[in-house]
């Protein structure tokens, strides 16, 4: 069962998604802001992080930054309420950039696309 | 490959060396150069470094202008033969003398720049001393600008490597002594990468040695010596598909095991100033034209090399005005993929078959120029992501079609 973790400072959000995702199959952990990030990645090992980007007192865009840096292979999908933040290019550093809806359709479809990634290491080839 | 160098400064190592590959730029290369020469000065002093032109034997005297350029860098011209071209073959000579000089960061700057600014050095470089092996760059480019990049070199290396590297042509490059030392050795080499595909060959072969990739922000957009576009863009077109076709049989067992696609970082935002890209103006009418007259002309190759649905898509899309007009995405990555398998097949003229899709290339561009008239930068990248999604969507066509051998 993937394990996902979700970063919102939002309950209502935490609480909706971790509804709708558990219903999906997959083991939610949540936290509501950046405090103790990385050490919740290093303890849970999550297959796929969600994360807000405008927080109280974070930015999920330093916060993605943070999580590169550490665990380059981690799927991270960034969700916010303002699509605005695409322009900034460390969004470009996610795996997807989903603006929040009551729908989660396309959040789930990301989640999925996200955790199915798969990157072979080099094998010898004709070269 | 090599034949001849002009080394009077007797420089034998280097850690950092700035390539310029050249033909014909005695107009242009002091500029870059110049600005190369300022960005090693200001954030590398404490380091060893020289600037290399690497040239196809210019009859124009870029070797004079690059060695009359004023710099405190060191500098070193080295040529092919007379009548040896292609950037490509520059950068065989370049990524040989990298080695001899064992240099620790490589960079490679177009000798025809006319934007670039000294922080584009410490931009490529600085990577590559953070433990990076390659560093593509990422400009603010016009949405009309690098067709070929965003209709198929983008969409089609994402989706056949599982990275997402924007520009992947991009031209100015920096890597590491040991993916330097990989090119050096490889022996998967032709015309086209020795021409223009090498930049995607560049790409492709360090993504697949799944070395550590970044991408760094450019600041200034990408403005270099306007050529003649119609011309260029075929030879382009050509040379990029023709290598990305021919690195898909080389590299079959990686490809086929990729699913999806990951992001890859960013480096520099934030450093300099963004500046908006000059307008580019493509001629609508030409491109229906061409499109059409192609595609009838090319009927035949269409008949044998695509599937017969994809085929009865096409004829539909042939009667569609030039005023409302649409190349469906699922019906041009199909297309695309029809191709490399073809590409697979075809032993004794692929060049003619890669250029039999450029007429289908207009008449994507077309539809790219139509559908994206009111978007602004930020809505045409959210609308190439959905191409690349397609890409990436229709891949299980491709493996089918492709077979196991």
């Amino acid at each position: 069962m993937p394990k996902i973790l979700i970063v919102d400072d939002e309950e209502g959000i935490r609480m909706l998604y971790s509804m709708e995702l558990q219903d999906e199959g997959y083991e939610i952990i949540t936290l509501p802001d950046g405090n103790g990030l990385l050490e919740v990645l290093e303890k849970e090992r999550p297959d796929c992080v969600i994360m807000d980007i405008k927080m109280k007192e974070f930015s999920g865009l330093d916060l993605l930054q943070q999580i590169r840096k550490r665990y380059y292979d981690l799927p991270v999908i960034l969700n916010s309420a303002y699509s605005s933040f695409k322009v900034d290019l460390k969004s470009v550093a996610a795996d997807y950039y989903v603006v929040k809806s009551s729908d989660l359709t396309e959040l789930k479809e990301k989640l999925r696309l996200a955790l199915e990634a798969r990157i072979p290491q080099d094998m010898s080839d004709r070269s | 490959m090599k034949f001849e160098e002009d080394n009077p400064q007797r420089i034998t190592s280097a850690e950092i060396v700035v390539g310029i590959p050249s033909l014909n730029e005695a107009a242009t290369i002091s500029f870059p150069v110049q600005q190369s020469d300022r960005g090693l000065t200001k954030y590398y002093s404490g380091k060893t470094s020289v600037i290399v032109n690497v040239d196809n034997h210019s009859p124009d005297g870029t070797h004079k202008a690059f060695m009359e350029t004023n710099t405190a860098t060191p500098k070193i011209y080295i040529s092919t033969d007379a009548g040896v071209t292609g950037k490509g073959n520059n950068l065989r000579n370049l990524f040989q003398k990298a080695l001899e000089l064992e240099a620790k960061a490589v960079i490679v700057i177009d000798a025809d720049l006319k934007s670039m600014s000294p922080i584009w050095i410490r931009n490529l470089a600085e990577p590559l001393f953070d433990d990076y092996d390659f560093v593509a760059p990422l400009y603010i480019r016009h949405k009309y600008d690098v067709t070929v990049t965003n209709s198929i070199a983008y969409p089609l290396t994402r989706a056949l490597y599982g990275r997402r590297v924007r520009q992947p042509i991009g031209g100015d490059v920096g890597f590491s002594n040991q993916v330097t030392r990989s090119f050096a050795e490889s022996r998967i080499w032709d015309e086209a990468i020795a021409h223009f595909g090498i930049d995607v060959w560049m790409t492709t072969n360090a993504v697949k040695s799944h070395g550590s990739i970044i991408q760094s922000f450019m600041g200034r957009p990408k403005v270099h010596k306007i050529r003649d576009i119609d011309s260029q863009v075929g030879l382009i077109f050509e040379d990029v598909v023709g290598t990305i076709f021919e690195l898909m049989l080389h590299f079959e067992s990686f490809w086929k095991e990729v699913k999806w696609s990951r992001p890859t970082g960013v480096y520099g935002f934030g450093l300099g100033d963004i500046e908006v890209p000059p307008p580019v103006n493509l001629d609508t009418h030409g491109l229906w034209e061409k499109f059409v007259s192609g595609v009838k002309k090319r009927w035949d190759i269409y008949s044998t090399v695509l599937e017969r649905d994809n085929l009865i898509k096409l004829e539909e899309v042939m009667d569609i005005p030039a005023m409302g007009f649409e190349f469906p995405a699922g019906l041009w990555t199909k297309l695309v993929y029809d191709f490399a398998v073809a590409y697979k097949h075809e032993l004794r003229n692929r060049g003619e078959l890669v250029r039999s899709l450029i007429p289908l290339h207009y008449g994507k561009t077309l539809s790219f120029v139509l559908e994206t008239e009111a978007m602004n930068n930020q809505q045409v990248e959210e609308y190439i992501e959905d191409q690349c999604l397609q890409f990436e969507k229709t891949k299980p066509y491709l493996l089918d079609r492709w077979g196991s051998s």
